[in-house]
Parts: C-alpha cells; structure tokens; sequence
C-alpha cells in the first residue's frame, strides 16, 4: 500500500507512514505504553488462552473415555444387549439435556464460532462450552459416530470468548477472540498445530492477516504443549512406513481422489437432505431422535461393525495396519456414513472430524486394498491409501483443501506423501465442489438461517483492481516549475477542468483551471506554479491495487494518479471517484 | 480507543490468569494421575490375561485380550509385539506384520522382531528382505539367552538358503555357525547334516569328526560321518563309521545300505593299495563278468539301446577270452583296459537301463572315485 491515513485523516506518504500511530500523552507512561500495549497483550492472552483450551480439551478426553469404559466396557468385544442400550438411553439423556439445559449445544462448533465472529461481536455463551463437554463426552463415550475435535474448537472459543469479555477487549478484539481459541481447542484434539491454524484461517476466519495469525499460531502452540505434556506427543494413529514407489502409483490414487470425491458428494447430500426433515418434525420427537439413532449404530454394531462406533481413531490405526480385507473396508465406510449421518442429522452433539477421516481411511485403504489386488503393479500399501484417503475427504467433504493436505502431512509426519496427497485432494475438491457446489458448512449455516460469509465463496470471488476502472491520461502533464500562464496555455487542450501536477522531485499534485485563471488575472503569470501554492500531494495508486483502496481517495481529490510500481513517475493512468463507481456499477449489473 | 483503565489493570490481570493457569494446571495433573493410573490398570488385566491365553495358544481370545490392553496404552511396546505374536499365532500375517514393522521402527535392534519379520518375508518370498531382517536378528539383541537365540535364528536362515538353492550363502553361514558351537554333539550334528544338505561333504564330516569327539558313541555323528566319507570316496573310512552306526542303531536302513555299498565298493575296486596281483586280477575278472551280465540284461530289457551297446558287447566279446585270472597274469596291461570297458558299460547302461543292481552301482562309484570324481 502505497499511503496511510493518519489520525487526522491526512494522507502521509510512504515515507511519512509511521507505525506508531497514537503518541503517548505524557512521557512517564511511555514504558508502560510499549509494554502494554493491547496488541502484545492480545498475543499474551493468546498463549493463556491456549493453555485453558488445552486443559479443557485433556479434560474433554478424560470424559470420553470414562463414559466409554462406564458404559460401554473396557474390552474390545461387547455384549450384544450393551451395545444396543447404552446408545440409545445416552440418546435420551442427551436429547433431555440438549432440549432443556444446553440448546444451543446442537451443532457444528465451526459455525458456532464463526457466527460469533460475525454476528455475535465475539460471544459464545460459557454454558455452550459446559453443554458441549457434557453433551458430546456422553455421546462419543457411549458409541454415537461422532468425534472429539469440532467440540473442542467449540470449547476453546466458548473459554476465549469469555475470557476476553473479563478483559473488556473492544469489539474488533472480541470477534477474533473466538477463532484464536477454536484454534487452540482443535490444535489440541489434533494434536496437530498447522492444521488446527490452517483450517481457523480457512474456514473461520477466512483471510491472512499478521495480527490475528500470531495470536492463532501462539494458542495454538500452546494448547498443544499442554495436551501433550498430559497425554504423550505421539500422534493419534501410529504411521506404517509409507512411500510412493513409482509414479505409476498416482493413477491409483486419482481413482481413490474420484472415489473420495463422490463419497463426500453422497455424504453432504444425505446431511442436507435429512437435516431439515429431522429438524421439521414435531419438538417431541426431539426427544426420541438422537435415541433412535443410538438404536440403530447399536443395530450396526450388534449385526457385525461395533467399530462404527465412537470416533474410531482405534480403528483407523487398524486399518492401516492391514486388519481388514478391502471388502470389509468398504462396507466400513458405507456404515460409518449411515452411522454419523444418524448420530448427525439426530441432533446428537459432536463432531464430523473423526467420523469424516474414518470414512476417508477406510475407503482409502479400500480401494488401495482392490487395486493391490487386482492390479499390483498400480497400489503398493493400503496404509498408504488409507493416510490419502483421510485427506481425500477432508478436501471433498469439508472443502478444506489446504488443511487436508497438512492434516495429512502433519499426522503422519512423512513429506513423501505430500504428492499423492495433493493429487488425490484435488481430485476430490474438484469433483466435491462441481457436484455440491455449497459447501457443508454453509448448507448446515443457511438451514439454521444464518448467513455467514462462505469461506470457500470468497476464496472463488473475483476481485476489481485498480487497472479495472482507471483511464489512461489523455490531459498533459505539469510539471510544478511552468508559469501559470505556460499552464494556463495547456490546459486549454485538457478535456477536463483538473489538471495534474508532477512534483519534484516526486510526488502528485493537482490544480484547477480556474485557480489558474485566478492566478493569472492576479498578475502572478510569469511565477511558477510552485512559488504560488502551498502544494498538497495527492496520494498515488497501482494498477494491481485493489479497488477498495481507490475508493479512500477518490472522494478527497478529483483524480488520482495511477502509478507504475516500477518507476513513480510513469504515469499508468488516472482514476476518479465516477470511474470507480461505473466499474462497480458495471461489476453488479454483469 | 481510551488505553488508560485498560492499561492500568493489565499487569494484575496477567497476574490472575498465572495464578488461574497454575491452579487448573494443578487440578488436571491431579485428574491425569488418576487417569493413567486406571488406564494402566485396565491396560495390565488385559495384557496379563493375553499373554495367559498366549501362552496356552487361545491366540483369538489372545488377540483381542491385547487390543483391549492397547486401548488403554496404545503405545505400549510389549502389548504391541504380544498382539503380534499372537497374530502370528492364528497365521494373519499381513496384520502382524504390520505391527512388527511399527516394532521395528522404533527398536531396529529388536531381535524377535527382526526374526518375526524374516520369517513372514521368508514366506512372501521376498529373499532380500528376508536375508536382511535374518542377519539384522542374528546381531541383534535378545532378552534371554542371547547366544542360542543367535544360533537358532542362523540356523533358520541357512535352512532359508537351503531352501532358495542359495548354497554358497549356506555354507558361509554354516562355517560361521560352526566356529561358534562349542561342545554341543546334537549342534554340532545338526551343522554336519546341513553341511551334507549344502553338498560340502568335507566340512561335514569335519563336524561330524567333532561331535564324535565330543560324544564318541553320538548315532548321529557316526552315521553322518560315515555319509560324509561316504560322497566324498573315502569309503574305507566310511565302512568304518557306518558300521559303528549301524552297529550302535540297527535300525539306521540308509546307514546299512551305505556301508553294504562301501563295502561292495571296497571290495570290486582293484586299484586300491595292498591287494596282491591275485586278489586284484579276481577282482577284475569278477567285475568282467558283471559288467557283461548287466550288458546283457540291458539288451533284453531295452531294444533302444542298441545302436551304442552292440559295440561295447563286441569288445566285451572280444575281451572276454582274454580277461581271466591266467590272462591278466600274462598281460598285467590288460586290467586297465578291461576295467576301462566296465567302467563304460556300467556308465552307459546306468544312463539308459534303469536303477542298477548294488554290485553296478559299487562298480560306477569305483569309476567315480578312478576318474577323482
């Protein structure tokens, strides 16, 4: 950017710009004024606001685990009656606690948070975090087919958002108070930093910004120290040794790209057609949903797939430990779709995270597993494809693709991956974005009637640059050492009634014919222009500019300057506030 | 926006979240330890129930006895090679092998691991990995007695090489092995019948040589010396250990077939040391006859033959007069001759009239041991 406005509103130039914006008011506080800053303070609070998500978060697992042991049983093999019970009466407990302790615990905690950075200036009420860790412990722990991670963002924004409105941060604090905890609760759940700040950035936040990234990366950072020190660093699968042997091998994993692509397709389209049904039907019937979808995952789990149940993180890791033939990683994925479209659409607290990499992994390692068999040459280790397909769907399903690609890399801590990685997720994004163009978490936004700002939407959005709507200069150029009266000549050929002024030895000007005129009839024809005016530089534009950035200049001075980048004093064009507004007005009509 | 109050309250702020850090810090350590404590606990019962089955061979109750143990200590490095093992067990070997090569990456020194993994790509026939995990087991380290396990796990790997016809990798381990047995008759044995099985006669009955002298009354070793002497031609000195063997387990049927062949060849071979012209022209006028009686059977029994056999029944015609007792005395140049003709007969008609009678076969040997082969 070429200019600030100061706080008077003047424009500085570049080298006039100083960072320093407000100026002590006396000199004895002026230690205090650095140190404490609101700025440094909101990156301290961050680290803190790490550490609290972070012990929420172990706390978070702790509760999972208890209720899994207490109502589900420590072993791996269950009775047939337990599986079918404890299910369905957490169902009711749930629905019971939902309804009339906790509402708005329904939901995803991504867009919980976003509307709060949006809509709500920053809160999310604490109890939403206390139903959250309750409601989504008992309903993990007791075999429901959702995941930790999407509470736990939610948790750690419900702890900063609360946090911050303690502080009495101002507005603009408050509403990015909210992403800096998601990220440090899903940091935590992930025991993946770059991901957690990755997907906050893309998702929540949606654009890059040095202020709001160091706060995210340092809450992130934080959490996830924590959460290790309690729980061990080692990451939630344990990575077989996976490379790519031949480049032969990426056609297999464009199929598994495709494959992925459409599955997320049939998933997100089941959740936005089931969701609104569920929703619609009488309010008693919320009571009785997230049981009956208890009922059926114990049904599942009873005829033969207990491992539907739960987050499944146990069963990935099996997975890419060849446990299971491709067929049965097949109709694992199948069940663990119906299984979390169940838990979901029921209004049945938790996440999509964990169920969304179960489904990705089991049919990685599907199809890695069919095309190790039936074509050998092609697929090497269905470990492999596993680690891809958790990526694939994170891409098609949640349309994260950056996210998905460092999720991968960061869970399995192997660079060589990152290509199959890469072309798998694109194929899947693309295939996910031509045949759903919404993402989910805008469907699941507009059906709860909000309307947040798509991430992935923005992402797509064309932008107008400055180059959009300048004109070329077609009026001569000044320079400030002519006479009035030589200027005066000149602008008797201009088209308009401004004419610009080159400073030296740089810089903008501008002048009107009729203080020209005023000028000339005071005497004062044969002095310089620069002699007679108290000059006021006008600040210059780029091409590439955004055209945002025209617009807080165009209404001060009649034109601007459009400058190369290059060289300051090559004029590229001009712009005007009425060039700006027909380049709108042609945007909005086309 | 007005810092001032803000400013004012910030260093007791920062104060009061420490403290509050601190304090929730404290309370989760405390949660935590309880935590670990229940998860080691569950994790212990299932694993000391795993290996109980384990050991009894349920390896299914086994296998999810240890899964169950891994939920609550995924990490766990016994539970993880128990659970391998006990995959290994119910032969799912993709499985185990899955767990083994996590094992191994994170203790390539593992010597039952690496051994483990050998074994599974030994049966994938994948050679080079095999060999690789089989050398890495044979430096690595064991939790007990570290040199029999070294042994055994070499052991496999030359019955490995064996098996893949790699005998030159064989016979280097084995001499290997056999440097490092010590006074073990059975061991030793057991390197002198690999030796025998790697075709390196010498080093075998070397081994041999030792167990007898470790054991002088070892079965094995007298039988397998007598073997090894036996390919090697040496067959008074495999007379020798085959009738001790036989002496000592009458029942040892290859071992008397052997010795009852030695001593056949022993006693057709008129080119050994000490026999006087008499007993050596006996020995070729007998081994005269039956070279013409096994020519003469090989033309009843098959017509095909006859293109080649017809002149060797001229020449054996033609010598017959001559090769007695009286002629050999005249012509002592002749027993090369006439041993030459058998020696061709029992050649070409062992090559196309089927298994011999002992009295040929002692006869190719003798032309074997003549020709230094």
């Amino acid at each position: 950017m070429g200019h600030l406005p100061n706080s008077q509103g003047d424009v500085l130039l570049d080298e006039e710009a100083s960072p320093c914006v407000l100026a002590p008011e006396h000199p004895s506080k002026a230690f205090l004024h650095t140190v404490f800053r609101e700025e440094r303070f909101f990156l301290v609070l961050s680290v803190f606001i790490g550490i609290f998500s972070g012990l929420a978060v172990v706390c978070f697992r702790f509760a999972i685990e208890w209720c899994r042991i207490y109502l589900l049983g420590d072993g791996v093999t269950l009775t047939p009656l337990r599986l079918i019970l404890v299910p369905t009466l957490a169902g009711l407990v749930i629905a019971v606690l939902v309804i009339h302790l906790f509402p708005l615990t329904r939901g995803s905690g991504v867009n919980q948070t976003k509307a709060a950075l949006y809509i709500y200036n920053g809160y999310i009420p604490i109890r939403t975090a206390i139903g959250k860790f309750i409601t989504a412990a008992l309903a993990i722990g007791s075999g429901h087919s959702l995941g930790p991670e999407d509470p736990s963002l939610q948790i750690g924004a419900a702890l900063a958002s609360a946090l911050g409105r303690r502080m009495r941060f101002s507005r603009d604090r408050m509403r990015l108070l909210a992403p800096v905890g998601a990220a440090a609760g899903l940091a935590a759940a992930f025991n993946a930093p770059i991901s957690a700040v990755l997907f906050v950035i893309e998702e929540v936040i949606g654009r890059w910004t040095a202020g709001i990234l160091g706060s995210v990366v340092l809450s992130a950072v934080s959490s996830v120290v924590v959460m290790r020190w309690f729980l061990g660093s080692q990451s939630l699968f344990r990575i077989p040794a996976v490379e790519m042997m031949r480049p032969s091998e990426l056609i297999a994993y464009s199929i598994l790209g495709i494959l992925g692509g459409l599955a997320s397709v049939v998933f997100s389209s089941s959740i936005a057609a089931l969701r609104p049904r569920c929703k619609a039907l009488p309010r008693w019937t919320q009571y009785l949903q997230p049981a009956l979808a208890g009922l059926l995952i114990g049904l599942i789990a009873v005829l033969g797939a207990p491992q539907v149940m739960g987050a499944g993180y146990e069963v990935i890791d099996e997975a890419m430990h060849g446990r299971f033939t491709w067929q049965m990683l097949g109709v694992l994925a199948g069940l663990k779709i119906i299984a979390t479209l169940l838990s979901f659409v029921s209004g049945t607290p938790g996440g999509m995270f964990a169920p969304t990499l179960f489904i990705g992994a089991m049919l990685g390692a599907a199809v890695g597993g069919a095309e190790h068999a039936f074509l050998p040459y092609l697929a090497v280790s269905p470990a492999t494809y596993a680690l891809v397909g958790m990526g694939v769907l994170f891409a098609g399903f949640l349309r994260a693709p950056m996210t998905s690609v460092f999720m991968v890399l960061e869970v399995s801590g192997n660079y060589s991956i990152i290509v199959p990685v890469i072309v798998a997720n694109t194929f899947a994004y693309v295939i996910s974005r031509r045949l759903k163009p919404t993402a989910i978490f805008d469907v699941l936004t507009r059906e709860d009637g909000l309307d947040l700002p798509s991430m992935e939407e923005q992402r797509e959005e064309g932008i107008l640059r400055v180059e959009d709507a300048m004109r070329p200069p077609q009026d001569p150029l000044v320079d400030a050492q002519e006479t009035v009266d030589r200027v005066l000549q000149l602008s008797a050929k201009a088209s308009s009634d401004v004419l610009l002024l080159h400073l030296n030895p740089s810089g903008w000007a501008s002048i009107t014919r009729q203080d020209l005129r005023r000028m000339s009839g005071e005497g004062k024809g044969g002095f310089t222009l620069s002699s007679l005016v108290a000059i006021r530089h006008i600040p210059h534009l780029h091409p590439d500019q955004p055209l945002d950035m025209a617009l807080r200049y165009v209404d001060r001075w009649p034109v601007v300057p459009v400058v190369s980048r290059a060289d300051f004093r090559k004029l590229e064009g001009v712009i005007s506030q009425r060039d700006v507004l027909q380049r709108y007005r042609d945007f909005g009509e086309g | 926006m007005n810092l001032r109050p803000y400013l004012a309250r910030e260093p007791l702020t920062l104060a009061v979240l420490s403290v509050l850090a601190v304090v929730f810090f404290l309370a989760v350590t405390g949660l935590s330890h309880v935590y670990r404590a229940q998860q080691g606990a569950l994790g212990n019962r299932w694993f000391t129930r795993g290996s109980t089955e384990l050991n009894a061979g349920q390896f299914s109750s086994a296998v999810n006895d240890f899964r169950a143990a891994l939920l609550f200590s995924p990490d766990n490095y016994s539970y993880q090679l128990n659970l391998a093992e006990a995959l290994l067990g119910l032969k799912r070997t993709s499985e185990a092998q899955a767990y083994l090569i996590n094992l191994w990456g994170r203790q390539p020194e593992n010597g039952f691991v690496n051994r483990e993994l050998a074994r599974i790509c030994a049966q994938d026939g994948e050679r080079d990995k095999a060999l690789r995990y089989y050398h890495n087991a044979i430096y690595a380290t064991w939790p007990d007695d570290q040199e029999l396990e070294r042994r055994q796990t070499r052991l496999e790997l030359i019955e490995f090489l064996l098996k893949i016809k790699a005998r030159a990798q064989a016979q280097s381990e084995l001499i290997a092995l056999a440097a490092n047995l010590g006074n073990h008759p059975a061991e030793q044995a057991q390197v002198g019948n690999l030796f025998v099985r790697a075709k390196d006669y010498e080093d075998a009955l070397s081994a041999f040589q030792m167990t007898l002298k470790s054991d002088r009354h070892n079965v094995d070793g007298m039988a397998g010396a007598g073997s090894a002497a036996f390919e090697l031609g040496r067959y008074a000195l495999a007379e020798r250990y085959l009738k001790a063997a036989v002496a000592a387990n009458p029942h040892d049927v290859e071992s008397a077939t052997r010795l009852k062949t030695a001593e056949l060849v022993l006693r057709m071979d008129p080119f050994q040391r000490g026999l006087s012209d008499a007993q050596k022209n006996q020995i070729v006028v007998d081994a005269f006859a039956t070279a013409g009686q096994r020519l003469k059977s090989c033309n009843m029994q098959n017509a095909s033959s006859e293109v080649a056999q017809p002149s060797l029944a001229e020449t054996w015609q033609r010598m017959k007069s001559r090769v007695t007792t009286s002629g050999l005395r005249r012509h002592p140049d002749l027993v090369e001759t006439a041993m030459d003709l058998v020696f061709r007969i029992e050649r070409e008609t062992g090559a196309s009239c089927g298994t011999p009678s002992e009295v040929d076969t002692a006869l190719l040997l003798v032309a074997k041991s003549r020709e230094g082969g």
